[in-house]
């Protein structure tokens, strides 16, 4: 119901005001204050594909559970992100670890993003300054570029962000992340628009790594429910072991 | 014949002076010696924990690997390599490499988990002496690990506790495993005593899901005496297509300490002596003030300038001769004593490292021919060159001026 309403009031709003407000839209588009959802993670790269299929939680920014459906061989395995911390649950072990600072480059899951991307994933808003680089037309589409620069406290380990929207109904299009010497790291494509939790919104991430171009992780949304109730236990060390 | 039977009657005349000259040379000869064979152990026991610990002499790497350890950079055909580096005479070990989280209780830390051919390693590498606390691992025991000295710490384990290891392995999943510690080892280099984790190379394989080749093969030369860089040189044109290097240039630090110390002997060993030389300097020039008279009427007499020279030589040639002597019997045995008993220099500096490297802090002293011989042909050098000045002095006398010199 706001969505509807946005367009409208986004133009009433200064500048300044409707680039939050656009990007607020872009990041509650799979969070919410709280989501549910069922993700398929396929990884290809030079040595392995593999796919993996899981179900994960979130409540807020800060807390985030994953846990494996499939393959079996891996099934049960589940990841924690409660504030800055990551612990894995390993079923084949019976064991939590927590990932210490010296982990957090490696790969998560075998995907190309790191534990760090999992800890740092944050709102837009509170960790960059956003400004419009480009609005108009650009491949046949009207769409809006952003250019995020992070603020300076921010714990963001990126030079700058360009994200790509659909200038109607602000949909992601493709995100793209330079590392500290400005230098193209990685590209984000939302693609398969898909009737998810009420609305049509991208099902297809894909993420490129700037230096290996033959290689992908894609999560693929199967299922999306945003705004429902979760408990704050759920994303507590203790619960890793009881499911 | 008959000038070194005078030289050794007036060698004995004065004998006070000879004696306190001749212990002064002596006891630098002595000092050096030991010095120099101090230095040499040093430089073959810096050898020794940077090789036999786990360098090894030359190390073979799949292209890049050493810049990005990457699980997938391997040496495809390591099992033949090492075959036929054998044949060679060489002794050769495969190792792999897996990286990840070791963690226990609710400590973690990264670690490098180094698969090891127990059999072939023990050829190779004396590591399997040095564990300080439990055993060194065992085919039988697959799920045993040895664990670096600080990462035992850091893990706050001991013997028999439990650890968890969470990593990538080659095809993409998640490898984790349940080991046991089952040893822990005495400080290596910082590299292995901050994150190693040895474990029998089949179970790092299965873990990891790498089922041949190895990211390492290290290689020892059978003789330590032949040419480091020819042997290198023979790997290299066994291991086509891979990286080979000695451990000279894996280490340059270390290597460079090691060659400097060639240098701080003689750096020594030119000191002492310019203090031997006034020495000998100072005593032949008042032994020949003393007898300006005598040498007058030597000349008077008929002895020839060149005979006084001679003279002058042969005395300082004779209390050198003992004192090289006396120095390098002292020398000697004074450097073959700490050669077997060592000075335990743990008291003092605790464990040493350098470059990375922990080196022995027992310090052997090695008795080697350069180490015995260098300080004798110096000493009779210097006192050659320190005694022209007197020789000439009295080689030149007027002899009517000297007869009434007083």
């Amino acid at each position: 119901m706001l969505l509807a309403s946005t367009p409208i009031l986004a133009e009433e709003l200064g500048d300044r005001d409707r680039t939050s407000h656009i990007l607020n839209i872009v990041d509650d588009l799979w969070r919410g204050s709280s989501s549910y959802a069922v993700v398929t993670m396929q990884v290809k790269t030079e040595h392995y594909t593999r796919s993996m299929r899981m179900e994960g939680w979130s409540k807020g920014k800060e807390k985030t559970l994953f846990r494996v459906l499939e393959p079996l061989r891996e099934k049960g395995t589940m990841t924690l992100k409660s504030e800055n911390h990551i612990y894995t649950y390993l079923p084949k072990t019976d064991r939590t670890i927590r990932l210490t600072s010296g982990m957090m480059m490696g790969s998560w899951m075998g995907s190309h993003l790191t534990n760090d991307d999992l800890v740092k994933e944050a709102r837009l808003e509170d960790d960059y300054d956003a400004t419009i680089s480009f609005e108009g037309l650009r491949d046949g589409r009207n769409i809006i570029e952003f250019t995020l620069t992070p603020k300076p406290d921010a714990p963001v380990v990126w030079g700058k962000l360009l994200l790509m929207i659909l200038a109607g109904g602000y949909t992601p299009l493709l995100e793209n992340y330079y590392d500290e010497d400005m230098q193209l790291a990685r590209t984000i494509t939302f693609t398969d628009m898909k009737q998810l939790a009420g609305r049509e919104r991208p099902s297809v991430l894909r993420v490129v790594p700037a230096d290996k171009p033959d290689e992908y992780t894609e999560f693929i949304y199967e299922q999306l429910e945003l705004n429902i109730p979760v408990n704050d236990a759920m994303f507590s060390k203790s619960s890793l072991k009881r499911r | 014949m008959r000038i070194f039977t005078l030289a050794s009657r007036n060698v004995f005349r004065n004998w006070h002076r000879s004696l306190v000259t001749m212990l002064a040379m002596a006891f630098a000869c002595f000092i050096m010696i030991f010095f120099a064979s101090l230095m040499e152990g040093m430089m073959q026991g810096s050898e020794r924990s940077v090789v036999a610990m786990n360098m090894g002499d030359i190390q073979i790497h799949a292209p890049g690997y050493r810049d990005d350890p990457d699980l997938y950079t391997r040496i495809e055909n390591a099992e033949a390599l090492v075959t036929e580096i054998e044949k060679q005479g060489f002794r050769a070990a495969r190792r792999i490499y897996g990286y990840g989280l070791l963690a226990a209780n609710m400590a973690s830390s990264g670690v490098q988990l180094r698969g090891i051919d127990l059999k072939q390693e023990m050829q190779v590498t004396e590591l399997y002496k040095h564990v300080s606390s439990g055993q060194w691992l065992d085919e039988g025991d697959v799920n045993g690990v040895v664990l670096g000295k600080k990462l035992a710490g850091t893990l706050g384990v001991e013997l028999g506790d439990e650890l968890v290891f969470v990593g990538q392995s080659a095809d993409g999943y998640m490898a984790n495993e349940l080991f046991r510690v089952r040893g822990i080892l005495k400080s290596v280099s910082d590299g292995i005593d901050r994150m190693g984790a040895f474990m029998p190379m089949q179970t790092l394989r299965d873990l990891m899901a790498i089922p041949e080749g190895a990211h390492e093969i290290v290689v020892l030369r059978a003789e330590r005496t032949t040419d480091l860089e020819v042997e290198t040189a023979k790997v290299k044109a066994l291991a086509q297509g891979q990286e080979v290097k000695n451990w000279k240039q894996l280490m340059p630090v270390v290597a460079r300490m090691i060659e400097t110390a060639d240098v701080q002997i003689m750096i020594m060993l030119v000191i002492f002596y310019i203090a031997v030389a006034t020495v000998v300097l100072n005593a032949m020039l008042m032994n020949v003030f003393e007898r300006i008279h005598e040498f007058g009427i030597m000349k008077a007499l008929g002895v020839s300038p060149w005979q006084l020279v001679g003279l002058v030589f042969a005395e300082t040639f004779i209390l050198t001769l003992v004192a090289a002597i006396v120095g390098l019997v002292s020398g000697w045995w004074i450097s073959d004593y700490y050669h077997f008993h060592g000075i335990d220099m743990s008291a003092i500096a605790g464990s040493i490292t350098y470059g990375g490297i922990a080196f022995d802090p027992v310090w052997y002293a090695a008795v080697t021919t350069d180490a015995l011989i260098y300080p004798v042909v110096f000493l009779l050098i210097v006192a050659a060159i320190a005694v022209i000045y007197p020789a000439a002095k009295a080689a030149l006398l007027t002899p009517v001026k000297a007869i009434y010199f007083r």
